[in-house]
């Protein structure tokens, strides 16, 4: 009987052997794995980050942005205000459909008003809130007629997806199936199914120059283990999101090539300064009524007893950088004024002291543990720091699934959570975090901490409406160094993403939005 | 006989609607998955115009009893996140997992039973004794770290088997396939082992327990004194004689290793419906985990049925028992 056995065994082997895969691969073809892809082929279906990458591959945006996120030509060649609630955005002629038609304002006007009448949860009409109507004045010329003035419209454009008017009245199924996925994109749609690959190949008609793949393939592989041993094994030319581990293994590994960069995202600390705190503090373990954050002396002190240092190299093994504002300071309306955070924890403990708490308080504090890569070792690690300045902080880490629900409903004291901003511009940021939290004004909608200051709204509304960049500017400018020294929210530190791919295979110049488009990919010239 | 297909349906039914309120409630409990899928720089009006549109700002039993009637009229919804219909959702990526677990039980009975009545026949064998070492392995050993071990090993290493996804398909009466091609086998069989491990083990266990049991029976000595060949003594009167054990276990089994292969499917990448309930609990995309909370209670029905009638065709005591 294991006579047999061993036949069998021997047989089995010989058959693994022979159909053992060449991982070769076309010169002309790239495979990328990627940790997530879109939920829809239909690009006005969701705000989804990891939609946006794939799609922009199919579509084209009506206004673009470089890899810093600074606003550039796309479909829309120009735009200028033409009065205060009208932006002219003129359109690019001789930009074709992979179906061949021409796109027109038609098309554009089409694509805007499409959004609120299609879109899903991740509702895109956060891009669409100022829009009061859209105007076509001929083939080539469109304007937008806005809610008031509406200084950040082109930004809030970078995601406004342009399909073609001709696909009428279609869902996502129609999308999926490739049917009205028809873009103007440096790649055609072959086939995609949710969670599964993404299959493009070349538009080589492409108005800014065919891309350099013929075909490409975005596998989802959410697994950063099984991703990084696709890329080892060959199955992939390149993979996104490298866990840091295996960045500290990669560097020393000739087979590879890794390319790091800033992300959008940044860990930032949020203290409740509403007049009771949801969950009390504790001083000597009994509750006290005081809310301390509510104490500029005591937020200060939090911020100082942060080694940032500490956190980029040691907690995020080195996938960080500390930060001193809530998003690069290099982005639109951000502050290279504001010095870099000190860490000093004698100073931290006299302010304690002053501030009336000379033996530290208890208190709970919240955080996600899979929203971005290290967030819960950073929540740890500040737990820790602040345990030196006298505080007892108990830091719980939570599934975002959990998390987000309770802190919408307002249900944390003090909170760690990750912000990108997405737009590169500040009033994103600062209009949702830092501003009064107004529904009537469309403002503050993520500003769970009570904070409300009458100048920086001033600030933040007259921004709104100045339609003059460099005056734009200057006014969000100074929302960031207020609000920052204020310690509204205390920025700790930047996630840093890492790309990988076969040593010497491709160049690639990683984006601050974190986009892997295979149209900005090209092989090493042999 | 029919009165017993009666007694499961209703079995079913009851645990069918005790599971979609237990679902219900905990998605209700936790929040509102608006809160978890939208947009940071969504403004007030958006959120409340998307809990509005979703129906969550209704009364739970409200939402419930409105999910009941589209059921009862065979729609189960759309998906929040993918707004396709959650059936065709499951079912397309149904045939994924059915062939991975499939391949599994089945590597895992071929491996296993014979392997276990192998160390039962000859229990103090130093190829016995190896033998139970190995199954100790088998059900001990997390599945995730033997999957990265064997992605490891064959994928990176050796450069053997691919580490991972599907790789393509052959259609069989419609169905995507693996298995129909060397290639597709080259995808299959690395996941197949790592989720067949743990069964293995239980298989040698139950087999060789069974087996002990048996050599000492009556029916064996009588048969060796018969002068039956030792083949025919344990490959026809043991065999058939420990597989009720082992029909129980392999049915019980095969329902979670179909229902919860999640951890195997992620590892090896694996395009099945594990991987999609998981990313379903985490943006809480309601229709989908209660869609496919019901198909596994529906399998595990099924599963057990045939287990039951599979006792009848194997001791004819069940038989006479259920007929009379």
């Amino acid at each position: 009987m294991l006579f047999r056995k061993n036949a069998i065994l021997a047989i089995t082997l010989a058959l693994i052997g022979s159909t053992t895969l060449s991982s070769a691969v076309l010169a002309d073809d790239l495979t990328v794995g990627v940790r997530a892809g879109p939920d829809s082929i239909d690009p006005h279906w969701s705000t989804l980050g990891s939609q946006a990458e794939s799609l922009r591959h199919i579509f084209d945006t009506l206004v673009g942005v470089d890899k810093d996120l600074q606003l550039q030509p796309a479909i829309a060649t120009s735009w200028t205000p033409v009065d205060d609630d009208t932006w002219e955005f003129k359109i690019r002629e001789g930009v074709k459909f992979h179906g061949g038609s021409d796109l027109t304002a038609e098309d554009v006007k089409f694509s805007i008003d499409r959004i609120p009448l299609v879109t899903g949860p991740m509702s895109m009409t956060i891009y669409t809130k100022s829009v009061e109507s859209v105007e076509v004045i001929d083939d080539y010329t469109v304007h937008v007629h806005t809610k008031g003035a509406a200084a950040t419209l082109p930004n809030d454009f970078i995601r406004m997806f342009i399909v073609s008017s001709e696909i009428g009245t279609v869902g996502n199924e129609e999308f999926n199936s490739g049917a009205a996925a028809i873009g103007t994109g440096p790649y055609k749609f072959v086939s995609w199914e949710p969670k599964g690959d993404l299959v493009l190949e070349r538009n080589a008609d492409y108005w800014g120059g065919a891309p350099h793949w013929e075909n490409v393939v975005r596998k989802e592989i959410p697994n950063d283990a099984s991703r990084v041993a696709a890329l080892q094994s060959g199955e992939v030319d390149l993979i996104n999101y490298v866990p840091a581990t295996d960045y500290a293994a990669m560097q020393n590994d000739s087979r590879l090539d890794t390319f790091i960069a800033d992300s959008v995202y940044i860990l930032n600390i949020t203290p409740s300064v509403k007049d009771t705190l949801p969950v009390k503090a504790k001083v000597d373990g009994v509750e006290i009524d005081a809310n301390p954050f509510q104490d500029l002396r005591v937020r200060e002190a939090m911020d100082l007893a942060i080694n940032r240092e500490i956190l980029s190299d040691v907690v995020l093994e080195g996938l960080g950088k500390p930060a001193n504002q809530l998003m690069p300071a290099t982005f639109f309306g951000g502050s290279t004024d504001l010095p870099a955070r000190e860490y000093d924890l004698e100073r931290a403990k006299a302010l304690l002291a002053e501030a009336g708490y000379p033996n530290g308080f208890e208190v709970d504090f919240a955080c996600t543990n899979n929203r971005l890569p290290g967030d819960a070792a950073v929540c740890e690690a500040l737990s820790q720091m602040w345990a030196r300045a006298g505080l007892t902080v108990n830091a719980n880490a939570l599934n975002g699934t959990v998390f987000f629900p309770a802190q919408q409903a307002g249900e944390f004291s003090l909170w760690l959570s990750g912000w990108g901003t997405l737009t590169g511009e500040a009033s994103y940021t600062y209009g949702s975090l830092v501003h009064t939290a107004d529904p009537e004004k469309g403002l503050g909608a993520f500003n769970k901490s009570g904070y409300s200051n009458a100048e920086i709204d001033a600030l933040l509304e007259e921004g709104a409406r100045t339609l003059d960049d460099t005056a734009r500017a200057a006014l969000y400018k100074q929302v960031t160094e207020l609000s920052m020294n204020d310690r509204v929210l205390i920025p700790t530190v930047v996630i840093q993403t890492v790309w990988a791919a076969k040593a010497d295979t491709l160049t690639f110049e990683p984006r601050v939005d974190q986009e892997t488009l295979a149209q900005l990919i090209e092989p090493v010239a042999q | 006989m029919f009165g017993f297909f009666i007694q499961r349906i209703v079995q079913a039914a009851i645990v069918v609607v005790a599971m979609s309120i237990l679902v219900f409630v905990g998605v209700y409990a936790i929040g509102n998955p608006i809160d978890v899928m939208i947009d940071p720089a969504a403004t007030q009006e958006i959120r409340d115009n998307l809990i509005r549109q979703y129906g969550f700002d209704r009364p739970l039993y409200e939402q419930y009893f409105v999910f009941v009637g589209n059921v009862l009229q065979g729609d189960f919804g759309q998906s929040f996140i993918y707004r396709v219909p959650v059936l065709d959702l499951i079912f397309s990526r149904l045939p994924a997992t059915f062939e991975l677990a499939l391949g599994a039980m089945l590597l895992a009975s071929v491996v296993g039973i014979p392997l276990g009545i192998w160390a039962g026949y000859r229990p103090h064998a130093f190829s016995s004794k190896a033998i139970m070492t190995l199954s100790i392995l088998g059900f001990s050993l997390p599945t995730f770290w033997v999957g990265l071990l064997l992605v490891m090993t064959f994928a990176v290493q050796l450069h053997w088997l691919p580490s991972g996804g599907r790789g393509p398909t052959s259609d069989l009466l419609g169905v995507p396939l693996s298995f129909l091609t060397p290639t597709g086998w080259s995808y299959l069989i690395l996941p197949a082992f790592n989720l067949a491990l743990f069964n293995m083990g239980l298989l040698i266990r139950l087999a060789r327990a069974g087996t002990l049991e048996a050599m000492s029976s009556d029916y064996v000595r009588f048969a060796r004194a018969q002068g039956l060949k030792e083949s025919k003594v344990v490959g026809l009167h043991v065999l058939k004689n420990i597989s009720i054990p082992i029909v129980t276990v392999f049915g019980l089994e095969f329902g979670s290793t179909l229902a919860f292969a999640v951890v195997t499917e992620t590892i090896f990448n694996w395009p099945g419906v594990g991987k999609l309930i998981i990313d379903s609990i985490m943006v809480l995309d309601r229709p989908v985990m209660v869609a496919y909370l019901i198909l596994v209670v529906l399998l595990f029905v099924i599963i057990n049925l045939v287990v039951d009638l599979l006792y009848g065709v194997l001791d004819p005591r069940i038989r006479a028992r259920r007929s009379a």
